[in-house]
């Protein structure tokens, strides 16, 4: 297309919007409500607002109607940037949430819809506008997939770690591109992290509790401080001795390979950030093993996945972590090898 | 040939009995629950009821009496042992069910030793219950009345009616509206012959509204009898109406109409339903009663009033009762739960309720009062009457708040007379294993059950009943709340 004729339409749909604005300045309509599909079943609400630039529209009239695209590295906007994110994440919980039951126009059932919507987090009953989706269930969408991309891409608060003891190592990978595009580097540790664990760590304990960000750092810093403490009570009152935990950055799960070759525990628990999804960026695994070691096999390990606040409760999933380790010890295995001595 | 061995989820089936004493009949089935681990085997279990069978169904008995306000209770027993002789069972093969003691049978001078009695023989967790409003729901739900109105949404009404009493229960997309129970039965006028042999009470008292003279020993005045059947289907019709007159104050027993809703459709259940669907076997000993259940059967086919609502066909008659008795009254825990096997089975707990109104903070403050409450209501004698604490509206929990509420119920625990019995938490959110282990913690020699994933009321009472292979505890609801909306 040519460039003019680009900028000929951009100008009459800025010019459009700006007409619109005008008419409709009602600032309900830049509130968009989500119901908190993680939160349980009752529409538990956050209101996000969402800021229309009346700065760029001002700008746009002095600057003759053209567009001006600013970038998340723009550093000469940054100020009025990192303002528009401060009021973008202004959450505040009212009472009138977006039943999503109201997704529908007239539903032919309306109580059969709630019990339904009710059952699932997913993305069901949300109505359309056409043959699309209205624009609350849109933008709830750009929202979750980006809170994803974030969680892939974030780092796990330092104080978390200082709060919860836990020192520091790392893998192969060194940044987060390769951590996604060679997965078998984050599955080994790195020589001084070797080393670390060597000198800090108590050798062979009963259990042997680690932590990593995996793909979803936010999932640790949610999540993790409840499963650790609750797992650790756990452990405790059921008489199983720990080990002196650690924090892996930039781990896949069969790290915890290494980990068994280094210290030698009887059971392995690695608290990892889960692959976020579009209904929870925040949720978190706990992969159990007995003795891993080099070469064991995906089959000898066992997962309590989906612990995030809408989904296993973390602190519920401590407490039974520490009843399936007791199961693990029993039958001095894990995984599939679990199921058939179980059984 | 090489037997593949294949990945088995967790699975265990339980027996469940029911046992219905009714006014005019006594029955009995066996049923059989199986249990299984709906998780995949790798995430934390949920365990659900599956399937239910019913393996076993007694023929119908009449109910044995001494007198007239007595029960047999030996000769039920008996009837009970021969039966699960029958079904090839010994009483401790069962880990679940309910005795009900329905109509005016509840009312006999040794009802509660009969239920009692046979709670405690016919198996080791299975549990007594009675009430008016009670026996309407579990016949809507052995009836089939309930699984209609949730598949279809419409909201019908369950008329069980047996030998003394009517009792109906209203749902609505199987959510309960209401109940209701009038002395309309069968029995309420028994013959001998052609002759008269008993009225009961309510009857005469109508009678006498009417001026109307019956007595013992008179024949049968096939006219008046007629009148009365026919007044009964017509109060039953201003009963779903919820429009009874005052002069219709003689039948009802207990609270008027509660529902709110419109009633799309009705079913029949009980003695009488089986009068007019005729379902069972005639051979397999329903003789015949002398009494007027034929007759109002037949007034209430015929009857124009309650013509104007659809007639849904039950799915069983006469053993709707002892059927939901021994198949509805159960539910499962949630799979991680605390709970020191010593002591149970619990029996006839009521509920306390407790509403975080999430906000943990605020409600901790409240607890103690709470509790004070809880035992003043529940044992303002301080004989040592336990009871269970509900707690709901929980807001998110972290570990630390999870100790706090720890502590602050072991606080709180200290207002009970004898705060060593076992503390009984029932929770709306699946956080019993790590609550019951952090009150195990701060309190080591405490005894505590503590229960998720059971939705109950203020006001119900509830059974616990023993640890099962898959670490659930099948737990009984006695409801008598409605739930409006």
């Amino acid at each position: 297309m040519n460039p003019e004729l680009v900028e000929k339409v951009t100008k009459m749909i800025v010019e459009r919007i700006q007409a619109q604005q005008e008419v409709e300045s009602n600032p309900a309509a830049t509130t968009v409500k989500f119901w908190n599909h993680a939160q349980g079943t009752e529409p538990s609400v956050t209101a996000r607002t969402v800021v229309t630039d009346t700065n760029s529209i001002q700008e746009n009239n002095h600057g003759k109607g053209l567009v001006q695209f600013r970038s998340y590295t723009d550093d000469t906007s940054a100020s009025s940037v990192g303002e528009k994110v401060s009021t973008n994440q202004k959450e505040s919980s009212t009472k009138a949430a977006i039943d999503p039951s109201h997704g529908i126009d007239n539903p032919l059932n309306p109580e059969e819809l709630k019990d339904l919507v009710s059952k699932t987090p997913a993305r069901i009953g949300v109505g359309r506008a056409g043959l699309r989706p209205k624009t609350n269930t849109w933008l709830k969408f750009r929202f979750d997939h980006a809170a994803a991309v974030d969680a892939v891409y974030g780092d796990v608060q330092e104080n978390l770690l200082t709060r919860l003891e836990l020192f520091k190592v790392n893998t192969l990978v060194k940044d987060k591109e390769t951590y996604i595009r060679r997965p078998d580097l984050g599955r080994k540790l790195s020589e001084e992290a070797k080393q670390m664990i060597k000198e800090k760590c108590r050798k062979s304990p009963t259990v042997q509790i680690i932590v990593s960000d995996g793909l979803s750092s936010s999932a640790v810093d949610e999540n993790a401080e409840d499963v650790f403490l609750s797992l650790q009570q756990s452990l405790q009152s059921l008489g199983l001795d720990t080990g002196t935990p650690f924090y892996i950055e930039k781990g896949r799960v069969a790290v915890m390979d290494d980990v068994g070759e280094l210290i030698q525990p009887k059971v392995v628990v690695l608290l990892i950030g889960e692959r976020p999804g579009l209904v929870s960026a925040e949720s978190l695994s706990a992969y159990l093993c007995y003795m891993p070691k080099k070469g064991t096999i995906e089959a000898d390990r066992m997962v309590i996945s989906n612990i995030h606040k809408g989904g296993i409760p973390p602190v519920e999933a401590g407490a039974y972590l520490g009843t399936v380790i007791q199961k693990v010890l029993k039958y001095e295995a894990s995984g599939v090898s679990l199921v058939q001595k179980e059984s | 040939m090489v037997s593949i061995k294949r990945y088995e989820p967790q699975k265990e089936d339980i027996l469940s009995a029911g046992i219905d004493i009714g006014t005019s009949t006594t029955k009995i089935v066996i049923s059989k629950f199986s249990l299984m681990n709906m998780a995949g085997g790798m995430h934390m279990p949920r365990i659900e009821i599956i399937n239910k069978e019913v393996l076993y169904r007694s023929p119908i008995y009449r109910t044995p009496l001494l007198t007239a306000t007595k029960i047999d209770i030996k000769a039920v027993e008996n009837i009970v042992k021969q039966e699960y002789a029958k079904a090839g069972i010994q009483p401790n093969d069962i880990r679940t069910g309910a005795v009900i003691i329905t109509g005016e049978t509840a009312t006999k001078e040794n009802a509660q030793e009969m239920v009692h009695t046979l709670s405690d023989n016919a198996g080791e967790f299975l549990v007594a219950t009675a009430g008016p409003d009670l026996e309407g729901i579990i016949a809507a739900k052995g009836s089939g009345a309930y699984e209609y109105s949730k598949k279809t949404g419409k909201v019908i009404a369950n008329i069980d009616i047996g030998g003394g009493t009517a009792n109906v229960a209203v749902y609505k997309s199987g959510k309960l509206c209401g109940t209701c129970t009038l002395h309309i039965g069968g029995r309420l006028i028994e013959f001998n012959g052609e002759q008269i042999k008993s009225v009961s009470m309510p009857i005469k008292k109508l009678f006498q509204q009417w001026g109307t003279v019956l007595n013992i020993g008179d024949n049968r005045h096939i006219a008046v009898i007629q009148k009365l059947t026919d007044y009964m289907s017509a109060v039953i019709a201003r009963m779903l109406k919820c429009e009874l007159l005052s002069s219709d104050q003689p039948l009802i027993l207990g609270h008027e109409p509660n529902w709110k809703e419109k009633i799309d459709g009705i079913m029949f259940s009980g003695g009488v339903g089986e009068c007019i669907y005729r379902y069972e076997n005639r051979s397999s000993g329903i003789s015949q009663y002398d009494d007027i259940g034929e007759m109002l059967a037949r007034s209430l086919k015929e009857s124009k009033e309650l013509s104007s609502w659809e007639w849904i066909n039950p799915v069983e008659t006469v053993r709707a009762t002892v059927l939901g008795a021994g198949t509805q009254t159960t539910e499962i825990s949630g799979a991680t739960i605390h709970a020191d096997s010593s002591d149970l089975p619990i029996r006839n707990l009521p509920v306390y309720e407790f509403d975080f109104d999430n906000n943990l903070f605020e409600g901790l403050k409240r607890l103690p009062t709470a509790f004070q409450n809880a035992v003043d209501l529940y044992d303002s004698q301080r004989e040592g009457q336990n009871f269970s604490l509900y707690l709901t509206n929980l807001p998110y929990l972290g570990f630390r708040d999870v100790q706090q509420l720890a502590g602050g119920i072991l606080d709180s625990i200290k207002a009970k007379p004898n705060p060593k019995q076992p503390l009984v938490i029932v929770l709306e959110s699946d956080h019993a294993k790590v609550l019951g282990q952090t009150l195990q913690v701060q309190n080591p020699t405490q005894s505590i059950i503590c229960i998720d994933q059971i939705r109950v009321d203020q006001g119900d009472y509830i059974d616990i009943g023993h640890l099962l292979q898959t670490n659930v505890v099948p737990v009984v609801i006695k409801t008598l709340t409605f739930h409006h909306q």
